[in-house]
């Protein structure tokens, strides 16, 4: 059986930056990681690698320097990592990305070995829309099974799935046939570090590429022609601010004693 | 234009959010028709036709059900937008009812704007204007992001159920692992944030919370990286609170933290940077270093 994680190269989006003249984000100098969920994806494919002896390829559609990611997916032990790349994939929504990632997977399904479980991150921080996994799900007819944070038993003979969702307060558990697609939490494990012999061995490896000419997908399904979603406008959002009180730099006193007469006056000090 | 909105039950209650539905719709100036899987013993107070499923019958949640009873209405009332907030239950829901009617998803809009809706992207940092450009469209709400419409008016019920084989055995609930702190009955809540540095240093927070006789509190990026136990944790992924005040020590304002915490009372937001998104929900800001005002405060109280 084959497992293929799903991952996504994003910008580290706690440092991004707001141009203050034009408005837009800074892309300059803006570190490159992987998806922070999807290595909880990554990790939990590797463990059941190692538990059942399963094979793992990773898959990431995006520009040629995500190479990099697939590369980080190497490095972890993943047995193939492929980037789906093409100039007619760009500007792909959700919708358009997920006919290229089911497309993907479908090949590897018929050409390599059965798959039996897709793996991604809940969402990505970049586009936080939550709709890849499932978009992936439905083209392939696998069952859906989003916010996992426990895979509770995988029965390879009867080929089921139990998992535990997580949901506001309580966790729900729910058992469903393979293949599935899962979307999983931070807390559903935690991501081992890169091992030396395996980084070496993953620097030497080579990543596949997989083009359109590749997977041959009509052009109307994929990039932005195949995206019914348009985004029109991106930009900073303008705050109305609270109000600013004193300077906490120069004058720290002064501000604490201004915080405090305010908290009084509000009634705010005796709870 | 028309709405279809699928409201929800947790735990056999009707969710207050549900009049959040009705706030978006009411902002657009849309019609309204809603689908409940719940129980008629709660029923919402609002105009309009109401599909109600039994909860008894079809699960409080049955994925390939409840996507059925949502595609029958879909095909009776002919809405543009069929519209769930941005819960486990529409994260799960809305994008499979996508998949099957064949158009987009608009995910966690938090506001409309002239010619689509708006929504946040890369931590709250940036907003997108997304419009979709299919005749009909899945939208999820992120929740307190609209105003509720106030509860008023009696829905015209008609029941309705639907049988499909699913292929996911739902088994059972369990519940959360235990809070050590219940944050929603707090009165006063110092939240520790990212600015404050590192594990060590979330002492001279907790030591402000004490000091005002209320709880620590703790924005994702903390509890992720282990410095605060989850239970701390403030936001859409932590718990929703609404305590009398609320000081945020080195809180940036992550989209998901303002929806947990914008409704306190009183908001205090103590950071270095005056333009952190904080400030928007903030009643008063400190522009300081918190690792030097929030001690220097604590020790005046």
């Amino acid at each position: 059986m084959l497992i293929v994680v799903c991952i996504k190269q994003v910008p580290d989006t706690t440092q991004v930056q707001i141009d203050p003249v034009t408005n837009t984000l800074v892309r300059e100098g803006i570190p490159f990681i992987v998806n922070p969920y999807d290595t909880h994806a990554l990790e939990e494919a590797l463990r059941l690698k190692d538990r059942f002896g399963y094979r793992v390829a990773a898959l990431s559609m995006g520009p040629p320097n995500a190479e990099a990611t697939l590369k980080k997916a190497l490095a972890l032990g993943v047995d193939r990592a492929i980037l789906l790349s093409d100039r007619v994939f760009g500007g792909a929504d959700t919708l358009a990305t997920s006919n290229v990632l089911a497309a993907a997977i479908r090949k590897l399904h018929d050409e390599f070995d059965r798959v039996g479980l897709v793996l991604c991150g809940k969402q990505t921080i970049d586009g936080d829309t939550a709709q890849v996994g499932p978009g992936i799900a439905s083209r392939l007819n696998f069952r859906q099974l989003t916010l996992v944070d426990r895979i509770v038993n995988l029965d390879s003979v009867g080929r089921k799935i139990r998992v535990s969702r997580k949901l506001e307060g309580r966790h729900e558990i729910v058992e469903t046939p393979l293949p599935a697609m899962l979307t999983v939490v931070r807390e559903l494990n935690r991501p081992r570090y890169p091992k030396v012999p395996l980084r070496l061995a993953a620097a030497e490896a080579t990543v596949e590429v997989w083009n359109n000419q590749v997977l041959k997908l009509d052009e109307q399904n994929i990039g932005l022609k195949g995206s019914p979603t348009w985004v029109s406008k991106i930009f900073s959002p303008e705050r109305a601010k609270g109000e600013i009180l004193g300077d906490g730099i120069a004058e720290p006193a002064a501000a604490t004693r201004m915080l405090i007469d305010r908290l009084l006056s509000k009634d705010l000090l005796a709870l | 234009m028309k709405t279809l909105l699928i409201g929800e039950y947790r735990e056999g209650k009707l969710l207050d959010s549900t009049y959040e539905l009705l706030g978006f719709a009411g902002q657009l100036g849309a019609e309204t028709a809603m689908l409940l899987v719940g129980s008629d013993s709660q029923l919402p107070a609002c105009g309009g036709t109401l599909y109600l499923a039994d909860a008894s019958q079809c699960g409080e949640y049955n994925p390939d059900l409840h996507k059925q009873l949502i595609l029958d209405a879909v095909q009776k009332e002919n809405p543009d937008y069929v519209v769930f907030l941005h819960s486990s239950y529409g994260w799960d829901l809305a994008p499979r009812v996508a998949a099957k009617l064949r158009v987009a998803q608009v995910s966690e809009v938090i506001g409309l704007a002239e010619g689509g809706f708006e929504v946040g992207c890369c931590n709250a940092k940036m907003r997108r204007t997304v419009k979709p450009a299919t005749p009909k469209a899945v939208i999820t709400i992120q929740a307190g992001a609209f105003a509720p419409q106030q509860p008023g008016g009696n829905p015209s019920v008609q029941k309705v159920t639907a049988s499909v084989m699913s292929n996911v055995t739902f088994t059972g609930y369990e519940p959360a692992e235990a809070k050590d702190v219940d944050l929603t009955r707090a009165e006063v809540i110092v939240t520790a944030g990212r600015g404050v540095g590192k594990k060590e240093n979330v002492p001279v927070i907790a030591a402000l919370a004490k000091a005002l006789g209320g709880e620590l509190g703790a924005s994702r990026p903390v509890v992720d990286a282990g410095w605060v136990e989850h239970s701390h944790q403030v936001g859409t992924t932590g718990q929703t609170v609404s305590p009398k005040l609320y000081i945020a020590c080195g809180v940036s304002g992550a989209i998901q933290h303002l929806a947990g915490m914008k409704k306190s009372d009183f908001i205090v937001a103590i950071n270095k940077d005056k333009d952190a998104p904080i400030g928007e929900v903030a009643d008063v800001l400190v522009v300081a270093d918190v690792l030097q005002f929030v001690p220097a405060l604590t020790a005046k109280l």
